[in-house]
């Protein structure tokens, strides 16, 4: 009686193709990244060791170790965390809670996009005229923080306003109705049920500033300074810059090295990715809805 | 929002005066930024002077000769290196900003001409090394220059140059063929100048051109003159200095002012024979004759 017609055999052949196709296609996706992965650790995996860590460079950065770049890497985060994220969580708080819908909304919005979308060279341009130049912070981890930290606005912005929209009005509601006012409805329900979402946000603003190299090139990077920084006002090293500098410019450099560089640097993004998921499922699980 | 704006503002600027200069806690720092050609030197230069004073940090950037002259107009380092002199008009602009950038020569990139020491020719004409290595030259046999070298039957001048990313190769490519022309194919490219040397020292048909330190007493030099008439001058640590030898130019330093304090000794120290036999061992011609270990 429900005997398949032709019909139905072949939409169901068609129905068979289109998922192969996006099977195929969803796999294709993940081959650059088991490629670059494997080849790193095969080319890069024999120079590490605890030495390689935390000794510095030698033989004109032929021979040693990267620990001035690994320490310089750590700081310029970290200050650009500092500034980045205060002022992001405050403009998506502004942004997803107290903004009325107007003009003015929509304007920061769209320069939030733009700002997203501006190239990272072009960061760099205006973090070498604003704090370099203008604001006579030099060369240094400050300069090159607030660059990165402008340049990363818009994740955390975005990733901050996504996940307090993601907690329902209802919550606030209720809230609202008990006499509480904004700020304590965002102190006490709206930033606890949200702060998954931004600790997310922020997590991946650390790892896409860890890799940056444009920004902090002409900003606060230096190709060679076998010194640890003292204060945001100091030049470094840093692991990006070290790694295409030793890729390009020095000469003799064994091949491992890089490899190595790149390795370590790999995995330190990997690393911060594993904690922010690790957190967020930790969180979720005492989410109460 | 205004007053947010205001008050970010008052704390950059806070910041800016915060900002200390020179020396402090126990160490100093000297900004050191500029050529592409001598980062790899000022690296080895200031990964040497750790040894020497271990309380004063050099930090060493590259990014090329225009870049480092930018940071010494807008008085963002304390040392620029440049393969090229500053112009006029950087001057002007650095001055008007009152910086006074200081010349240094601190070392030379010369580049000799070599050939088989059986080789009998005396010099080369700027064209004639032009004809001999660039695309499109005329000149592909020794007798073409009116030349027979005992051992090199077939007359083929056997040209032996880098790899396309040396900056040897680029340098000679700019000062010898002009920066619009390329080189000839077919040429044996080397991956050293030491290697430039060896093969030059071992074939009689062979031309080769290395930086000045790399060359042996097994090779010939010829000298090179800038046109038919022009006097033929012999490669040299001497005639790099005084600029008479035409492939050569000063590696330089400009410090912003009269360096003092920690700027001038680590000039100092650079122009000493040890920092001097660094130059030399990085393949580049030092200021004057060192006697290295």
């Amino acid at each position: 009686m429900f005997e398949a017609s032709d019909l139905n055999e072949r939409n169901r052949r068609v129905e068979r193709l289109w998922r192969l196709l996006f099977l195929v296609m969803t796999v294709l996706l993940i081959v650059p990244v088991v490629v670059i992965l494997s080849v790193l650790i095969h080319k890069g995996g024999p120079v590490l060791s605890i030495d390689f860590l935390f000794t510095e460079p030698v033989q004109g950065m032929t021979a040693g170790g990267i620990f001035p770049a690994l320490v310089g890497t750590v700081w310029l985060v970290t200050v650009a965390l500092l500034a980045s994220v205060p002022i992001g969580v405050a403009a998506a708080l502004y942004l997803s809670e107290y903004a009325p819908d107007n003009w003015l909304t929509r304007a920061i919005n769209l320069a939030i996009i733009n700002l997203a979308g501006v190239p990272s060279i072009v960061h760099a341009l205006f973090g070498v005229g604003a704090f370099v130049l203008f604001f006579r912070f030099g060369t240094s981890i400050l300069a090159a923080s607030l660059t990165l930290a402008i340049m990363t606005l818009p994740v955390v912005i975005v990733a901050t306003r996504e996940s307090l929209q993601a907690v329902p009005q209802a919550f606030r509601e209720a809230c609202w109705n008990m006499g509480a006012t904004r700020w304590q409805t965002i102190r006490r329900v709206v930033l606890p049920n949200s702060i998954s979402g931004i600790l997310t946000g922020v997590i991946l603003e650390v790892s896409r500033t860890a890799g940056e190299t444009a920004p902090i090139m002409f900003t606060g990077a230096a190709f060679f300074l076998p010194f640890l920084p003292q204060s945001v006002y100091d030049q470094t090293m840093a692991m990006s810059l070290h790694l295409f500098v030793i890729s390009t410019q020095v000469p003799g450099v064994p091949e491992a090295l890089p490899f190595g560089v790149a390795l370590v640097l790999i995995s330190m993004v990997l690393a911060m990715n594993a904690i922010s998921i690790a957190f967020r499922m930790h969180l979720r699980s005492k989410k109460k809805w | 929002m205004r007053n947010r704006l205001a008050l970010g503002v008052v704390v950059l600027l806070v910041l800016a005066c915060g900002r200390p200069s020179g020396e402090r806690g126990g160490r100093a720092l000297i900004q050191n930024k500029g050529s592409d050609t001598l980062v790899n030197v000022a690296q080895a230069w200031a990964e040497a002077y750790k040894e020497v004073n271990p309380n004063v940090g050099i930090a060493v950037t590259g990014g090329g000769s225009g870049t480092g002259i930018s940071a010494m107009i807008n008085g963002t380092v304390d040392l620029a290196n440049a393969s090229r002199k500053m112009k006029d008009k950087e001057l002007e602009a650095a001055r008007a900003n009152g910086i006074e950038p200081v010349e240094f020569v601190v070392g030379f990139d010369a580049l000799a001409v070599f050939v088989h020491p059986d080789n009998p020719v005396e010099g080369f004409t700027r064209a004639q090394l032009a004809e001999i290595y660039g695309e499109g030259g005329s000149v592909e046999g020794w007798d073409q220059l009116g030349l027979a070298i005992p051992g090199c039957d077939s007359n083929e001048i056997v040209r032996v140059s880098r790899q396309n990313n040396s900056g040897t190769y680029v340098y000679f490519q700019e000062a010898v063929l002009g920066k619009e022309r390329d080189f000839k194919l077919g040429s044996r490219d080397m991956h050293g100048s030491k290697d430039v040397v060896d093969l030059v020292e071992n074939t009689p048909c062979a031309i080769g051109y290395s930086g000045l330190a790399y060359a042996n007493e097994h090779v010939k030099m010829p000298c090179v003159s800038t046109s038919d008439n022009g006097t033929c001058v012999f490669p040299s640590s001497e005639t790099a200095i005084d600029g008479s030898y035409p492939i050569a130019r000063p590696l330089l330093m400009y410090s912003a002012g009269q360096p003092q304090g920690i700027v001038k000794v680590y000039l100092d120290w650079i122009l000493s024979d040890a920092a001097q036999c660094i130059i030399q061992d990085k393949g580049y011609a030092p200021v004057r004759a060192v006697s290295c270990g």
